[in-house]
């Protein structure tokens, strides 16, 4: 078992034609990826290594049965893309582009919610089961199958963590690219029920960073409803202070909203082990499996 | 991308919402023309971004052409907390009843724009919000309703504020959302906004921040960044696309690296040895050789940085393009510095082999604590 991708995930490749798009399908084929299209406007009808192309998103989802798409296209045409896709029926929607404007997401985020969609990203490599499915650009031969779920903010430090996981011999049952940016299609505390709820995931770990207030409100969550153990590491500990959002960025802050010694403080009264950095991880994983 | 003051009251003006009758000079020599039509007293306001403007002397009062002359000379071209002011806001000083606060911003809880309103404006709105948060009414915005009329009567409901203000309020709220919206801002704020003897209401002033992300769609907007007196290095690293971010004045370190949380986990770690980090450097995903020859050529423009920390885990970013990058800019680099790369990811195996063979000035580190232990032995 693992969450929202398996190998029974029908996929289809938004902007396969691309260079990245056609380099990360060929990946995602080799992994064992269940690719059953991709779209590209204007070169439907064409094959890439050996997956049917279409000209829209409907056609796909109708020939192909495809239930989740991932978009290998610029941020100025990933708002497009995903409307695309919600208006096709496709159940998750996983975005990687950086750069998406924070309105339009504003904007989808609603869409999506009302439509029962699901979207990972923008600003996410996406998300990985391994052994069993992948789908996103992430570097997979550092994953390894096992029971604990992770979901990351940063891509980076989500990698970092899961090659010291896999070098100590924790596997992972699934791991999501939550996104940097201001609105993700989905939050921690979207996520942690499906975590919860899967057999196989035995503990879950979560990435966190400064900003917002995703993290708190996992907190919140994991209080009143976590069964399994959580570990998280906030980021940006040290960071120089960021921009600040005029008066009303320090009105919507005055309960300390956003920063890591908040987030850490929360989320440990919630019962959740706390990692100073990410080589810590292991460590307190080591202690609690 | 933050506006200036004058930049925003343009974009307020632009949006129909009132404002003080003024003008914009960059040159002395143009006050009697520029000053024309407009109704003494008037303030001087020096257009830098930097909070505490009115301590530092960058806002002054005068009563006529003959006063606001000297204090125009003195106050252009001026240093104000390390900015230089290359622009003078002149406008009349208006006479108000009481101050008001209101802002729109994007709110990342509901994730939708959120009303901040307040009857304690001014400069005192963060104490407020600190020790009276009752103060404070804040109110969500469904994008599908917008800004509605019973918005206007419960805000002011709410913070006590007279009640003839309802219609000039709601007036004012659905153009600022308007404009909200037009420019793809984060953040749309007015403080003070006043009520006027005749209950009007006009924005005295005001932040506009715009969503980087969006700039490519809001060609006025950009222009303006032109005027935003922005560091060299920051400017230059964004040419290719890169994120400079400046940290301790006196920090001898630069991390570069391909993603914020990396950057932000080795600064973590850095900064636990007790040593200052200058600045960072975010290469995004992807970045090739050419463009990391840059990134260290970048941050190096820094005269205190002696040591470069690229710390890179690759997905998209591919270790052989990093290494390469990393040797040709060393070609033209004087032998003071030190350079530590970790790499991690795809090619990594390609890319540990070219920075081995760049020479003793470049060290290849196996993990990202090995890295910073490094660092800490270099320095010594």
């Amino acid at each position: 078992m693992s969450i929202l991708i398996d190998k029974d995930t029908k996929l289809i490749i938004q902007g396969i034609t691309g260079r990245e798009g056609t380099f990360h399908a060929e990946q995602m084929l080799n992994y064992g990826t269940n690719v059953v299209a991709g779209v590209t406007p204007g070169k439907g009808g064409q094959e890439i290594l050996g997956i049917p192309v279409f000209d829209t998103v409907r056609e796909a989802v109708e020939k192909t049965g495809g239930n989740t798409s991932i978009l290998f296209v610029p941020a100025k045409y990933t708002i497009a893309g995903i409307y695309e896709a919600i208006d096709a029926n496709v159940e998750l929607i996983l975005t990687i582009a950086e750069h998406v404007p924070v309105q339009d997401m504003m904007n989808v985020y609603h869409l999506a919610k009302s439509r029962n969609c699901r979207i990972v990203g923008p600003n996410s490599f996406g998300i990985i089961s391994p052994g069993e499915s992948k789908a996103g650009f992430m570097a997979h031969t550092i994953f390894t199958p096992g029971s604990v779920g992770v979901m990351s903010r940063s891509a980076t430090n989500c990698y970092e963590t899961v090659a010291m996981m896999t070098e100590n011999g924790i596997g992972q049952s699934t791991v999501i690219g939550v996104g940097g940016d201001m609105i993700p299609g989905s939050t921690f505390v979207e996520l942690l029920p499906l975590y919860e709820a899967d057999e196989k995931t035995k503990a879950i770990i979560l990435i966190g960073e400064i900003g917002g207030n995703e993290e708190e409100l996992a907190a919140e969550y994991i209080k009143n409803n976590a069964s399994k153990p959580v570990i998280a590491m906030i980021a940006g500990k040290n960071a120089p202070k960021g921009r600040s959002m005029g008066h009303a960025g320090a009105i919507v802050s005055a309960d300390g909203t956003g920063s890591a010694a908040n987030k850490e403080k929360l989320l440990a009264a919630a019962g959740v082990h706390i990692a100073e950095s990410t080589v810590d991880i292991v460590d307190i994983l080591k202690n609690i499996l | 991308m933050k506006l200036m003051e004058y930049q925003a009251r343009e974009t307020f003006k632009q949006f129909n919402m009132s404002v003080m009758n003024g003008v914009v000079i960059d040159n002395v020599k143009d006050i009697e023309d520029a000053v024309g039509e407009l109704q003494f007293p008037l303030v001087v306001k020096a257009q830098v971004q930097v909070g505490g403007r009115g301590k530092a002397g960058g806002i002054k009062f005068a009563e006529n052409i003959e006063e606001i002359k000297p204090i125009c000379e003195k106050l252009l071209y001026s240093d104000l907390k390390g900015h230089r002011v290359n622009k003078l806001m002149l406008v009349e000083k208006a006479d108000y009843i009481k101050e008001l606060y209101l802002s729109i911003m994007l709110d990342r809880l509901s994730k939708k724009p959120m009303i901040i309103f307040s009857a304690e404006g001014g400069v005192d709105i963060e104490d407020t919000a600190q020790n009276n948060p009752e103060a404070i009414i804040k109110v969500t915005i469904d994008p599908v309703i917008g800004v509605r009329e019973y918005d206007a009567y419960y805000l002011v409901n709410q913070a006590g504020v007279d009640k003839k203000i309802i219609k000039p309020l709601f007036e004012f709220l659905k153009n600022l959302y308007e404009m909200f919206t037009e420019t793809d801002a984060l953040l749309a704020e007015i403080n003070p906004l006043i009520i006027t003897k005749d209950y009007q209401l006009v924005a005295l002033d005001g932040k506009v921040d715009i969503d980087d992300s969006a700039l490519h769609r809001q060609k006025r907007i950009l222009d303006y960044r032109e005027d935003l007196q922005e560091e060299e290095l920051l400017l230059e690293a964004r040419k290719y696309r890169f994120l400079y971010i400046p940290i301790e004045e006196d920090g001898d370190i630069a991390v570069i690296s391909n993603g914020s949380g990396m950057l932000m986990s080795s600064i973590d770690l850095i900064s636990k040895e007790n040593i200052k980090v200058g600045a960072a450097l975010d290469l995004g995903g992807g970045a090739t050789a050419d463009r990391i020859k840059e990134a260290v050529r970048i941050v190096m423009l820094n005269p205190n940085i002696k040591y470069v920390y690229i710390n890179i885990f690759g997905g998209i970013t591919r270790c052989d393009e990093v290494a390469r990058g990393v040797k040709e800019a060393m070609k033209k680099t004087s032998s003071d510095y030190c350079v530590i790369v970790r790499l991690e990811g795809t090619n990594k195996a390609d890319g540990v082999r070219t920075i081995q063979s760049i020479g003793s000035q470049v060290v290849s580190v196996n993990g990202l604590v090995e890295g910073v232990a490094e660092l800490v032995k270099r320095r010594k």
